[in-house]
């Protein structure tokens, strides 16, 4: 168990928090946040090495505020692994065991096999690869039984086909040694596929936390929205739309009017004023002319540029104002999308989020 | 390759020939001046044998002391930020700018018989000017930045990451600093331990107005040349330039591949 209470760190200009954290036994926590958010900073004083200016930590339900780095039994893996350069790979997983114990060399082992490395163990740290170097940290960090793991960026240095695999490996170790884990990232992709629990760190301040796919979908800012790539982030008002029947019903979610400069959209609102609304970008359709159906919502717009990545098409439109969707292949080819087209972007009216 | 990088390639090769040939000319010659038969009968000299004793003695110990002294230092500035640590560290560089004559009247001044400081050690049977410890204050005060300094590189070059790591595994900051630090900065620190060695054993200025007697090497190099001239001075600079070139060699051995 985590638990930060009103935590402050101080490191020169910066300042962290205050902020609240609670990430319950055998957890998996991730915090996400832009460089120099504050994340590093944020596990340093987990771990012991950032004194606390103020609030306290708890790691498994005992005080640790004050406590040498030593003595919180803490797992930390840095996004370089740093690896002891003068110890062999046996002896950098070794390194935090009781020496001459007969646990030791077992413990070790045991690791090694878990984590796919025992035939590297007489190695030395030069000349392993980075997913090797990163096991190597891993089972270090692992060998002590530590009551908490931490992960700075362990997947940063990985290329991306390594990382889709060492990512679902973190996740299974985590399951097996049932270790509280806590990831600091800048990628939300991680956070989804790995996070019991995820924190949008934001210039030292958590700006939302929550499970992982609520704070995707229900982001609570435009901080958030934008960082997490939520998709378009829309400034407006939001006014009631009196319908008979729900005239005097002023509790509840509620049909409305959102107004963003040259663009109105029907949604399902819960308050009016001022507001932000997102919209997603695998949730605008495009096509050619105004389509029939359920959905509501259309804008003219033209495309000012189609781009392809992978395994989708993103388009930008000018609407009156920016928006970004993606399409697939096939549908880009058969509006045969090209920059200075005039399209017609329909979304529904519950698919627009509303903060 | 255009005429003007050609030209301007080889009038950059001929100066820095022009250079080392100064540097390496006189040596060469220095050392094609003695021969063999010169070198043992100045090593067979009582005299000579007695300074070389006493400087090595009187470096290692300037040395050890400033290893001491400076190491903890050299640590803390390489790893903390705190206030005054810029004014510290040109203190420290201090004694590299000062001719040594002035170190040595500096010295002199504050641990002559008549200081407070210098009568006190006296007292303590630990004479100071014209006995041993005078060499040695001579050698601490002018090697000690170059100890301090290298140490500090090689305690810098060690990543602070790695001291952290092996906290979260259950070391305390000093079984961190011996199990992971020490290790990893060793070499830098022997070769900056070597470095300021041989800048003790070359020292002659400020030892010469401390301690002229008992003599070190250098004095008795100076000493010989005054009284009886060059020629008796030959064979026993001779002996301090090998040496010098052993020393340069060991430090040069003792740095990383690919680091010089």
């Amino acid at each position: 168990m985590i638990r930060l209470e009103r935590l402050v760190v101080r490191a020169g200009d910066f300042t962290l928090g205050p902020l609240a954290l609670d990430l319950p036994t055998g957890g998996y926590g991730l915090v996400i946040g832009p460089t120099g958010s504050g994340k590093t900073t944020l596990l340093e004083a987990i771990a012991g090495h950032s004194p606390a200016a103020d609030g306290r930590i708890w790691l498994d339900g005992r005080e640790v505020t004050r406590e040498p780095p030593e003595r919180r039994g803490i797992g930390f893996v840095y996004q370089h692994y740093h690896l002891f350069p003068h110890r062999s790979v046996e002896q950098n997983i070794a390194y935090g065991l009781p020496r001459n114990g007969q646990g030791a060399e077992v413990r070790v082992r045991e690791l090694a096999e878990l984590l796919g490395i025992a035939p590297l163990l007489e190695r030395r740290i030069q000349g392993l690869s980075g997913g090797e170097m990163q096991r190597v940290a891993l089972a270090r960090a692992l060998a002590p039984r530590p009551r908490v793991l931490l992960l700075d960026e362990p997947l940063s240095a990985a290329d991306p086909a390594a990382r889709q695999r060492l990512r679902r490996e973190l996740r299974a170790l985590h399951d097996r040694e049932g270790i509280t884990t806590l990831q600091v990232t800048h990628n939300f992709e991680e956070a989804l596929q790995l996070g019991d629990r995820v924190a949008v760190l934001a210039d030292g301040r958590i700006a939302q936390d929550g499970p992982p796919e609520e704070v995707f979908r229900y982001p609570n800012s435009p901080f958030v929205a934008r960082f997490i790539g939520a998709g378009t982030v829309l400034a407006g008002t939001v006014r009631r739309v009196e319908e008979a029947g729900t005239a005097g019903r002023h509790s509840g979610p509620f049909a409305g009017i959102f107004t963003s400069g040259p663009v109105r959209l029907q949604v399902i609102a819960e308050r009016e004023g001022p507001t932000h609304a997102v919209l997603r970008p695998e949730h605008l359709v495009l096509s050619r002319d105004v389509p029939s159906g359920t959905a509501r919502n259309h804008l003219s717009a033209t495309v000012s540029a189609v781009e392809t990545t992978g395994p989708v098409v993103h388009v930008q439109l000018d609407a009156g104002v920016p928006l970004h969707a993606t399409i697939t292949h096939t549908s880009a080819e058969a509006l045969g999308l090209a920059r200075g087209h005039d399209v017609v972007v329909t979304v529904k009216a519950t698919a627009i989020h509303l903060f | 390759m255009s005429h003007a990088r050609l030209w301007s390639r080889v009038g950059a090769a001929m100066l820095g020939a022009a250079l080392v040939l100064f540097i390496v000319g006189p040596l060469a010659k220095l050392l094609l001046m003695a021969t063999p038969g010169d070198l043992g009968a100045a090593l067979a000299d009582r005299e000579v044998r007695e300074a070389l004793v006493l400087t090595v003695l009187t470096a290692t110990t300037a040395t050890l002391l400033g290893a001491v002294l400076g190491l903890p230092l050299a640590y803390a500035l390489a790893r903390a930020r705190f206030p005054g640590r810029r004014l510290l560290q040109s203190v420290l560089e201090l004694p590299v700018v000062i001719p040594h004559p002035v170190a040595g009247i500096a010295l002199l001044l504050f641990l002559g018989r008549a200081t407070p400081l210098g009568g006190a050690l006296g007292r303590l049977g630990l004479e100071v000017v014209s006995h041993a410890p005078g060499i040695v204050a001579a050698m601490l005060f002018v090697s000690v930045p170059i100890l301090v300094s290298g140490a500090q590189q090689a305690f810098a070059a060690v990543d602070p990451k790695l001291e952290r790591v092996a906290r979260t595994l259950g070391d305390t900051p000093w079984r961190a600093f011996r199990r992971v630090t020490l290790p990893l900065a060793g070499r830098g620190v022997l070769a900056a331990g070597i470095l300021a060695w041989a800048r003790s054993v070359s020292e002659f200025g400020a030892i010469v107005i401390l301690t002229y007697h008992p003599k070190v090497a250098s004095v008795l190099i100076y000493d010989r040349f005054t009284t009886f001239g060059l020629p008796a001075a030959v064979p026993v600079a001779v002996v301090l330039l090998l040496v010098a070139i052993t020393v340069l060699t060991l430090t040069r051995l003792l740095q990383p591949a690919g680091q010089t």
